[in-house]
């Protein structure tokens, strides 16, 4: 036996994991019976679907013949998300100038192309903007300084 | 006459100073946006949401769909200047658009995209106005088992009409249906899926979930490649298209409005399958010269009426059934929700200010759209010359502060850095996003629906296929799956997406 078609391989296991889980805590929620059906009927039978989708997925890709799993570049995903998460912790903190400022600065690593000075520009830019727009003009309740 | 009595009384709703600025800022915004290469429609009014919130329903809406035409557009001037479409509905004007472009007949090509999509959105207005009121009134004779059944067709609809592999994006409509159900269950009170955390009580954010899957997605997958782009825009020739061009488009215009306002209906690719569809019939019956594939301006004119009117008509099955066609309807739904208003039959009677003010308004904005893009196309052509370095952490900036002025809470933003997370590993794994965000919406639905029909029946499942509007609807998706389980078919289906 040989994967031939590994992205439907793991896309497949992906689903079935997902099932199981959702499975797995649907089981605490009661699923009642087909007249008055409980909160865990539902997702146990969309899981079910599911899971079977991803058996059929997976299987088929010892069938069938599909492309690779594409390279994963680690860094413009990871620094992505760290920005992102940063953001979030910087504007619950420090309100919103900080954050965008974040946000900018640590995004601006995940391109190779990136320069510092245009990023610095682009912080100023970015802050004037927002504040500007989502705070002053829409009136979006945001923070944008830290609390005194 | 009733329908122009109607359309009057919206024409009058949607001509207010107030209306008419929401409508042509949603349009220049969305535009702006939708120009920007590598940002689609779905993205865009994602990114545009957080300028509704402050207003009413109906002027909110007037600007989505404002913001909508206007990132349609968008797509198709980077399709023809870059070579790069800004959506899937807008591939097929690559072909001809950009040909024309290196031809240095760009101005031409974005002036007959727009006069076409005028055209078209001027006749597919009148179409969504003289079919969604008769839609609306059988939907209301709809019970909760014909529901369930219409969204599993739509679903099933929606998947084998789009790209990609069938059975994978019926998964990630299961996936979509599971993740819409995280949160309090309505009718038990029950929190399901919450792990405790107090901030899933009321579910997985909408907007969170379309920005991971349509705009973090997408800004991580162009990062993992060089920043390349190839602008014909310095020789735009003159914008207006000459009488010839507009003598010889003016059928081709007239064709793709037809099949764009049929196949927009239908759940699924609507504006996309449309565009496909206008130019593989242009190409069929052209007569010579057939220079198709170099430029030939009825290329351009046929699949951009065609993806407007698409646009257009996708609005029936939003507004009269509440079921989304596509992603971008999708976020029109849950804008409405946002705003408190439960999508569906009921809203053309019990909010008619707002269905015939949006209809009105979708004539206004395609006016608009044709007024702002003749000018002001010299402007987007400087504006895709930003590099995409200082682009994409403007494009992290609005997506983050978007998902927070939803709710106003931290908890989203580090959602979406969740969601995000397993978006991109989808991407990798060649699973569209779509199918996924109309069973986010529609999974909710479907479970109400199908617990009343399931209480009302004493838990009697055959009741499906007893009630005949619900059978209709359950048969034409199961053969709607054979067919495309068929290999002669898959084969055609496979031939046309590649095209």
């Amino acid at each position: 036996m040989r994967i031939r078609s590994p992205k439907d391989f793991w896309a497949g296991l992906f689903f079935i994991a997902v099932a199981l889980g959702f499975i797995g805590l649907s089981r605490q929620y009661g699923t009642g019976n087909m007249h008055r059906m409980g909160p865990g009927l539902f997702p146990t039978l969309v899981s079910v679907l599911l899971a079977s989708l991803g058996l059929i997925i997976s299987a088929r890709a010892f069938v069938v013949d599909g492309p690779p799993v594409p390279r994963f570049h680690a860094r413009p995903i990871i620094v992505s998300l760290a920005a992102i998460a940063l953001f979030g912790m910087a504007l619950a903190q420090f309100g919103l100038i900080a954050a965008v400022a974040a946000l900018v600065l640590a995004g601006a690593v995940a391109s190779r192309e990136s320069r510092p000075l245009e990023t610095l520009g682009l912080v100023i830019a970015l802050i004037a903007f927002s504040a500007l727009v989502f705070v002053w003009l829409l009136g979006l309740p945001i923070r944008l300084w830290p609390d005194a | 006459m009733e329908t122009l009595g109607n359309l009057a009384f919206g024409l009058g709703v949607a001509l207010t100073w107030q209306h008419l600025i929401y409508c042509f800022v949603g349009c220049f915004l969305g535009t702006l946006v939708g120009v920007l290469p590598g940002i689609g429609p779905v993205a865009t009014v994602a990114m545009l949401l957080p300028f509704t919130f402050g207003l009413g329903p109906a002027p909110a809406l007037i600007m989505l769909a404002g913001i909508y035409y206007g990132a349609q557009y968008g797509g198709s001037t980077t399709a023809i200047l870059v070579n790069i479409p800004g959506e899937s509905s807008s591939v097929i004007t690559t072909l001809d658009g950009h040909q024309m472009a290196r031809r240095g007949r760009a101005g031409p090509a974005l002036g007959i995209a727009a006069i076409g999509s005028f055209i078209a959105g001027c006749i597919a207005t009148l179409v969504v106005a003289f079919f969604a009121p008769p839609l609306a009134e059988l939907a209301l004779k709809f019970g909760p088992a014909e529901y369930f059944s219409l969204m599993v067709f739509g679903l099933i609809a929606a998947v084998v009409l789009a790209r990609g592999s069938v059975i994978k994006a019926i998964a990630m409509v299961c996936f979509g249906i599971l993740l819409g159900l995280v949160g309090t269950d309505v009718n038990s009170g029950t929190i399901r899926f919450g792990f405790g955390q107090p901030e899933l009580t009321d579910g997985i954010g909408f907007v969170a979930l379309a920005m991971a899957f349509f705009g973090i997605t997408d800004v991580v997958a162009n990062l993992e490649h060089k920043d390349k782009s190839d602008v014909y825009g310095e020789r735009l020739g003159r914008v207006l298209p000459s009488w010839e061009d507009m003598r010889v488009s003016f059928w081709s215009i007239m064709r793709g409005t037809a099949l764009g306002s049929i196949l927009g209906i239908l759940p699924g690719g609507g504006a996309l399958l449309a565009s496909f569809a206008a130019y593989m019939f242009e190409k069929k019956i052209a007569k010579p010269p057939r220079t198709f594939g170099e430029g030939d301006i009825r290329g351009v004119a046929a699949p951009e009426s065609a993806n407007n009117a698409g646009a257009q008509t996708s609005f029936i099955p939003m507004l009269t059934l509440g079921i989304p066609s596509n992603p971008t309807m999708a976020l029109m739904i849950g804008a409405l929700m946002i705003q408190g208003i439960a999508p569906g039959p009921q809203v053309m009677t019990e909010r008619p200010e707002l269905f015939w003010g949006l209809v009105a308004s979708m004539w206004v904005g395609n006016l608009m759209l044709l007024v702002l893009n003749l000018p002001l196309i010299g402007l987007w052509v400087k504006l895709l010359a930003v590099p995409y370095r200082l682009l994409y952490p403007a494009i992290f900036v609005f997506c983050c502060i978007g998902v927070f002025t939803v709710d106003a809470k931290i908890f989203d933003i580090y959602m979406l850095a969740g969601l995000s997370a397993v978006a991109y590993v989808l991407f990798k794994l060649d699973c569209e996003p779509a199918p996924l965000i109309l069973g986010f919406i529609l999974g909710p639905m479907m479970e109400e629906q199908m617990r009343r029909a399931m209480m009302i029946n004493f838990g009697d499942v055959t009741i499906f296929l007893s009630r005949p509007i619900s059978a209709a609807f359950l048969i034409a998706a199961a053969v709607m799956m054979l067919l495309i389980a068929l290999p002669a078919l898959r084969a055609k289906r496979e031939v046309a997406m590649q095209e």
